[in-house]
């Protein structure tokens, strides 16, 4: 160690511990079957969960759709919807991403592979046997916990061995220095299990009195959302717009400081969504002093990755990774300000309650999470199979289908929202005219919808086709035929 | 040198810091709070509930009618609520103590159910609008809940609890009637029940009525 | 009733507080030290700073 630090002090561009190409490519082999598999689950439950979506978004322009079965009733579907692609999707993507990112960060291979495959597969089964309880009509309707009371200690024990696996490899790590992804991994992986068990315990097991559980509930759906999948996403950013790029981060200080101010902020959120709420009044007020002091964390990171970016813009157009992470990079942006907004009391006893707080979920949880989980994937996949995707072009088409459809989604429901809240707040306008206001951009969401799970198809087929080796060899442990040749010229 | 634990330590009291204020100060505080006894009838506010509303809970979270609808009046400082007569004072936390699952709700894209059985008396009414919303409401968007109830062939005389008034193309064939299931009593049972108009130490009503 | 205020209020604060002196403690032991070299760890010899390490597959 203290060679080291004294080799780097002479030579500061010196990498501490560089690892071997064949060490790199050994490290990324060793998680080629748990994070494979996360990756295909995943990948399954995201077509499972966007029919699903565009059901539920079609049965509200038009209430007979598939009416008939208990089971495909909108209050039934529309949770489906949401269980599915966050604990199916966003979980499976995410916890794949982040294995890989701690294997590589820890520098070392991720050992007896098989406990995390069978954590996997139990974890799939959870998500299924859940699923199915909802749509039998077992939910308790606690939004983000409706996967019913026999499916979550199923769920709970997967985590418990994919979180403790972080955890020790992160123990195991080789001397050097800490990345700062690998901080948001951890911190994520140990939040992680408190948020859930606390939830499932006062709300699910043993419910609280009262209204004890708004509050419960709201702590753990924000974050789940911001202290789980948030840091799961800035990690990939932080690692993937540097090493793709080939530029290290800005500033190294910048995305320390953003990393303590979420972890410090982002946990008090949860209220804003009970506004006016039968709460103690500083209890909510504490969450929108929270909520807009998010502004911290958010620009530091904004900032960062812009500047990272800065000059370099013209990369977007040869890297898949870097298009969808970027994309997410600018979503997270813009969620998390627009998520400052709406606590702000004024406005959001006209935002509350209506269609532009599904807009704000779709833009954070698709916008951000899922366009950053897309880029990590395009990244990671072909290095653990050693293939290079199949066809650009169809790249390129998920990329427009997945980026038109979120933001013709989310424009949407902005709008429709705005209006039908407007509505729902002049005490001289009629409920009617709230539906009347925002049924037609309901429409356009419908129609975003088919564009989502068409980019879906898109990349379903793109996968498969890569687990089926289908496509060109990639010539060396890291790099593509055509960079490598670039490389050379330089 | 291992910065591990004390990373741990770190990150965990952050969350823990939110955990108590969030979490272990509501469950203490509000999740123990006790009926108002009413000196004028003997009983309590909130009233207790009868076992059919009780089990209209669970029909209710069963069917995802809290994805549509809120049950909560938001404070004049805060909302139009009250002038929109949601109800007739703001909610508080001990207006929930009855429920087993809150259903504060986060959409209004049906109206807020808070005070329905202020607003909504009639149990047939209810029940109709429940088995085909358009045909009570021709506008409205909220979905059928036909599988809650029977359609059975009258035998002898109608059945006491069939469905009256149904008409035009919801009505069921000649010699044909509509009956609600136990669930589908239960849920009127509870939505008749969604009545916050008792005053609370806390919240009292509105003196001028 | 102001013993449980005071109970959490005060655990609130010595939670945040070790929260804060973690934070410090991990800014003077150096972690935060060489930000420009915690911030090299993710490039190698063979992927070294300058060499972008992702591309559209190539027609062929
Ligand atoms: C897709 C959204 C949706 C769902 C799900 C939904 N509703 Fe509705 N509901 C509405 C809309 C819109 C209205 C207003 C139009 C009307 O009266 O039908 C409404 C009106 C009502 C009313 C009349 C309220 C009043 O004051 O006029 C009641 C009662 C009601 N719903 C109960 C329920 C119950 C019980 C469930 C669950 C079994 C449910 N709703 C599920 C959308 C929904």
């Amino acid at each position: 160690m203290k060679s080291q630090s004294l080799l780097t002090s002479i030579h500061p561009a010196t990498v501490p511990d560089s690892l071997a190409s064949h060490e790199r490519a050994e490290i990324d082999a060793s998680t080629r079957g748990p994070v494979l598999l996360f990756f295909g689950c995943s990948v399954f439950w995201l077509l499972v969960g966007s029919l699903l979506g565009l059901v539920a978004a079609w049965k509200m322009t038009h209430p007979g759709l598939l009416d008939s079965m208990a089971w495909l009733t909108f209050g039934r579907i529309r949770p489906a919807h949401l269980n599915v692609v966050v604990y199916g999707w966003a979980f499976q993507a995410g916890i794949g991403v982040a294995l890989w990112l701690m294997a590589r960060l820890c520098r070392i291979p991720l050992l007896h592979a098989k406990l995390l495959v069978s954590a996997t597969l139990f974890w799939n089964l959870g998500v299924l046997i859940g699923v199915l309880g909802i749509l039998a009509g077992d939910s308790r309707s606690v939004e983000w916990l409706e996967l019913p009371g026999y499916a979550t200690p199923i769920l709970f024990l997967a985590y418990a061995c994919i979180g403790v696996w972080a955890v020790i490899m992160f123990r195991y790590r080789r001397p050097g220095h800490v990345y700062v992804s690998q901080w948001y991994l951890l911190a994520a992986f140990l939040w992680f299990p408190w948020l859930y068990a606390t939830a499932n315990i006062l709300l699910i097991w043993q419910p609280v009195q009262g209204s004890a559980q708004g509050a419960v509930n709201w702590w753990f759906a924000r974050n789940v959302l911001g202290l789980w999948l948030t840091p799961i996403g800035l990690a990939s950013a932080f690692y993937m717009i540097p090493k793709v790029l080939g530029r290290p981060i800005h500033s190294y200080y910048l995305s320390l400081l953003g990393f303590w101010a979420l972890a410090l902020f982002y946990s008090w959120n949860g209220m804003h969504h009970l506004i006016g709420g039968p709460f103690p009044a500083w209890m909510i007020s504490a969450s929108v002093v929270a909520s807009i002091l998010m502004i911290i964390p958010v620009i530091t990171v904004a900032i960062n990755h812009h500047m990272t970016m800065k000059g370099h813009f013209e990369a977007l157009k040869w890297s898949p990774t870097l298009r969808f992470t970027v994309f997410g990079a600018m979503a997270y942006t813009v969620v998390s300000l627009q998520g400052c907004l709406m606590a702000i009391p004024s406005l959001n006893t006209i935002t509350h309650f209506t269609d532009y707080t599904i807009g704000h979920a779709h833009l954070g949880l698709y916008g951000f999470f899922s366009m950053m989980m897309f880029g990590a994937i395009y990244y990671i996949v072909p290095r653990l199979v050693g293939w290079e995707w199949p066809s650009a072009t169809m790249i390129r088409w998920h990329f427009w289908l997945a980026a038109t459809g979120v933001l013709l989604m989310v424009g949407a429901l902005t709008i429709g929202g705005l209006l039908q809240g407007l509505a729902l707040y002049d005490p001289k306008v009629s409920f009617q005219s709230s539906l009347d206001f925002a049924t037609p951009f309901r429409w356009v969401r419908g129609i975003s919808g088919f564009l989502l799970l068409a980019g879906h198809l898109v990349f379903a087929c793109l996968f498969v086709q890569m687990l089926l080796k289908i496509g060109h060899r990639r010539t060396g442990p890291a790099l593509f035929t055509e960079s490598k040749t670039e490389a050379a010229s330089l | 040198m291992n910065k591990l634990p004390l990373f741990v330590i770190g990150v965990l009291c952050t969350f823990a810091f939110s955990w108590l204020g969030l979490v272990v100060y509501p469950f203490v505080k509000l999740g123990h709070l006790e009926p108002v006894p009413d000196e004028e009838t003997g009983g309590y506010f909130p009233p207790t509930l009868s076992g059919a509303a009780v089990a209209g809970q669970q029909v209710y979270a069963a069917n995802g009618c809290i994805y549509c609808h809120s049950q909560q009046v938001r404070p004049a400082s805060l909302s139009t609520d009250i002038a929109k007569e949601v109800g007739p004072r703001r909610t508080v936390a001990r207006d929930y103590l009855r429920e087993r699952t809150v259903f504060l709700g986060t959409m209004r894209t049906g109206p807020d159910l808070a005070n329905v059985g202020l607003r909504k008396t009639d149990p047939n009414w209810l029940h109709r609008h429940l088995y085909e919303p358009r045909s009570v409401t021709p506008w409205s968007i909220m979905p059928s809940y036909r599988y809650l109830y029977k359609m059975q062939k009258i035998q002898g005389q109608p059945s006491a609890n069939a469905l009256r008034e149904l008409s035009g193309r919801h009505a069921p064939e000649p010699g044909y009637e509509v009956v609600p299931t136990d669930d589908a009593n239960a849920l009127v049972a509870y939505l008749l029940s969604l009545k916050r108009n008792y005053p609370l130490p806390e919240a009292p009503l509105p003196a001028a009525k | 009733m102001t013993a449980e205020l005071i109970l959490i209020f005060g655990g609130m604060l010595a939670l945040s507080g070790s929260a804060f002196v973690a934070f410090c403690w991990s800014v003077c032991n150096g972690q935060m030290a060489r930000p420009r070299e915690a911030a090299l760890t993710i490039f190698d010899d063979d992927e070294p700073v300058g060499l972008p390490t992702d591309r559209f597959p190539s027609r062929k």
